[in-house]
């Protein structure tokens, strides 16, 4: 039988942040935990639950793990902040998690999206992070989602049967989609941005990259990375390492262990998904 | 700098499968009035949620207690939404309502957000009679909720299998036939589906408690919205108290990014603060 979760709350430079506890079994010891770190428009339950069940597959496997809102998101006070902006509710955060858990010393993060972003620029401040999973991280430039559309959804939807038939069929809208794709190819050559927009998020700040990458070098802990194949945030990140030699060597080192998810969308939004997303994050979590 | 209410106080009521996660909001100073807080449904709730933080906050600032409860299957409530039925939500609106009753010492009044709302309104149905009942965008109809729903599944089936698989028609025959849905990552069970399939606001007798009902709109100019205006109308005619208004603002329980509506925080706390709703 699992212990229950706990509500916390707790201040965070004179604001208060919410979050829930997913305890392990009592008499259990764990010296890690997770951090879930919530990324995009979400609060601490995730898109169709996703943290709420990860957090619990989690402790039934014998990780504690924590979610919470940082400032201006869900529950949490104080105003809106992007996630370029959430290092110290990062660090409130572990220090309220490693407190409610007797024996816990460390902690990985774990974040999807701008959450995975995130959770690069704080990861090297702070010797309790023991280790990143990164799923789908958020390394967006207007260029870069112009590219990633082109090939990826593009080309791969001119591959599929089902497209010619709905053109046939007079169900396609060719007007729209051409209009789309003239402006995705302007964009991706440096002209305009495109319209349409994924998941339109906080601007990026100038060198969103050149940051995570920073962080990337500069932490020393394994790293887990998780990334769906039809979801145009992964293809971005892994177009932007094709690209770059910094990126691929990073990449290549043995600390770090890759996944992949061929079918699944941005936010693993099937059960047999989400399972097998917490599957591999536990096994990760206790390899090492 | 004026006071401040006191931090949300986030607790479990009751433990294990019935644990529900509940958000209290302690007035301040002495207590005016409660509000129990019934959520969207699915992702509409995710949407909602700094909204109705926002909202909550601005009322316990001015005296009244509010508590937010995750219904059964949602949120950070124990159990899967496959579990939830009609049923355990309609228990957990009972048992928030006593525990808030408790707490504050006031009956509680029901606020009630879109499928929420409806919720609110099949609970008064079944013979309670909150003391006030505050209704943002209310589901008025299960059926054409249902269907919107439904709607997410053939949009995905289109995309990925590119197929037309008979749409929400072919969906709800599974429904009947006892096969649950995968719909946007929540797997809707048959039981709650055909409960949402049965329910009308306009067919429920008017709540006898004063009623403040908010529509969002995306201009002033806007008058509520038509099916709105004729449930509030029948209701009026048969001598309830509704008090109608339209806000120009975002849909914010199903825009991309988290959208915030200043002007419906304001008008509602006007609403609950004047006279109709004195405790």
């Amino acid at each position: 039988m699992q212990p229950d979760e706990q509500a916390l709350c707790f201040p965070c430079d004179g604001d208060w942040l919410t979050a829930v506890l997913s305890p392990i079994g009592p008499g259990a010891l764990a010296r890690r935990g997770v951090l879930i770190v919530v990324g995009g428009p979400q609060y601490r339950a995730g898109s169709h639950r996703q943290f709420a069940l990860l957090a619990r597959s989690l402790a039934a496997a014998g990780i504690p793990a924590m979610r919470f809102d940082y400032r201006g998101m869900g529950d949490s006070g104080g105003a809106p902040r992007t996630f370029e902006d959430v290092d110290l509710d990062l660090r409130t955060a572990i220090d309220r998690f490693i407190a409610a858990v007797p024996g816990m010393r460390e902690v990985v993060l774990w974040g999807l999206c701008d959450a995975a972003s995130a959770a690069l620029f704080y990861a090297q401040h702070d010797r309790r992070v023991a280790g990143l999973v990164l799923a789908n991280p958020w390394a967006r430039t207007n260029d870069g989602l112009a590219r990633a559309t082109l090939k990826h959804y593009y080309l791969a939807r001119l591959l599929q049967p089902a497209f010619w038939k709905k053109l046939a069929s007079g169900r396609f809208d060719v007007r729209g989609s051409l209009g789309s794709l003239v402006g995705l190819v302007r964009s991706a050559r440096g002209g305009a941005a495109p319209a349409a927009q994924e998941r339109p998020s906080t601007a990026p700040g100038p060198g969103l990259r050149e940051r995570m990458l920073a962080g990337w070098q500069g932490f020393r802990g394994p790293i887990l990375l998780i990334t769906s194949g039809a979801d145009l945030t992964a293809q971005e990140f892994l177009d932007m390492v094709k690209a770059s030699r910094p990126w691929q060597k990073l990449l290549a080192d043995p600390r770090v262990q890759r996944q992949t998810l061929a079918a699944a969308d941005h936010t693993f939004s099937r059960r047999e998904w989400r399972d097998q997303v917490a599957g591999w994050t536990a096994a990760w979590v206790r390899s090492w | 700098m004026h006071a401040a209410a006191p931090p949300p106080q986030p607790f479990f009521l009751d433990t294990g499968a019935a644990a529900r996660f509940c958000l209290y909001h302690a007035p301040l100073g002495a207590c005016r009035g409660a509000w129990l807080f019934l959520h969207p449904f699915a992702e509409e709730m995710n949407k909602a949620r700094r909204m109705v933080a926002l909202q909550a906050r601005a009322l316990a600032q001015r005296g009244f207690a509010v508590l937010q409860i995750d219904l059964h299957g949602c949120g950070d409530s124990a159990g899967d939404f496959a579990d939830a039925t009609w049923e355990s939500w309609l228990d957990d609106v009972a048992c928030g309502a006593a525990w808030l009753r408790e707490r504050s010492g006031h009956p509680a009044a029901l606020w009630g957000m879109r499928l929420g709302a409806l919720l609110a309104l099949d609970h008064i149905r079944q013979g309670n009679a909150p003391a006030a009942l505050l209704l943002w965008q209310p589901v008025l109809n299960g059926s054409q909720a249902l269907t919107q729903f439904l709607r997410l599944k053939v949009a995905s089936q289109m995309l990925t299998e590119g197929g037309d698989s008979g749409g929400t028609a072919a969906l709800r025959q599974a429904l009947a036939a006892g096969q649950p849905l995968e719909i946007a990552g929540y797997t809707l069970a048959p039981a709650l589906a055909l409960a949402l399939d049965q329910l009308d606001a306009s067919k429920l007798p008017p709540p006898a408690c004063p009623i403040h009902w908010f529509e969002l709109v995306a201009d002033a100019a806007r008058p509520m919205p038509p099916a709105a205006a004729r449930v509030a109308e029948a209701w009026r005619q048969q001598g309830a108290n509704v008090r109608t208004q339209a806000i120009a603002g975002p849909q914010f329980w199903a825009t991309q990014e988290i959208a915030e509506c200043p002007a419906l925080l304001d008008a509602t706390l006007a609403a609950l603060t004047g006279t109709v709703h004195a405790a």
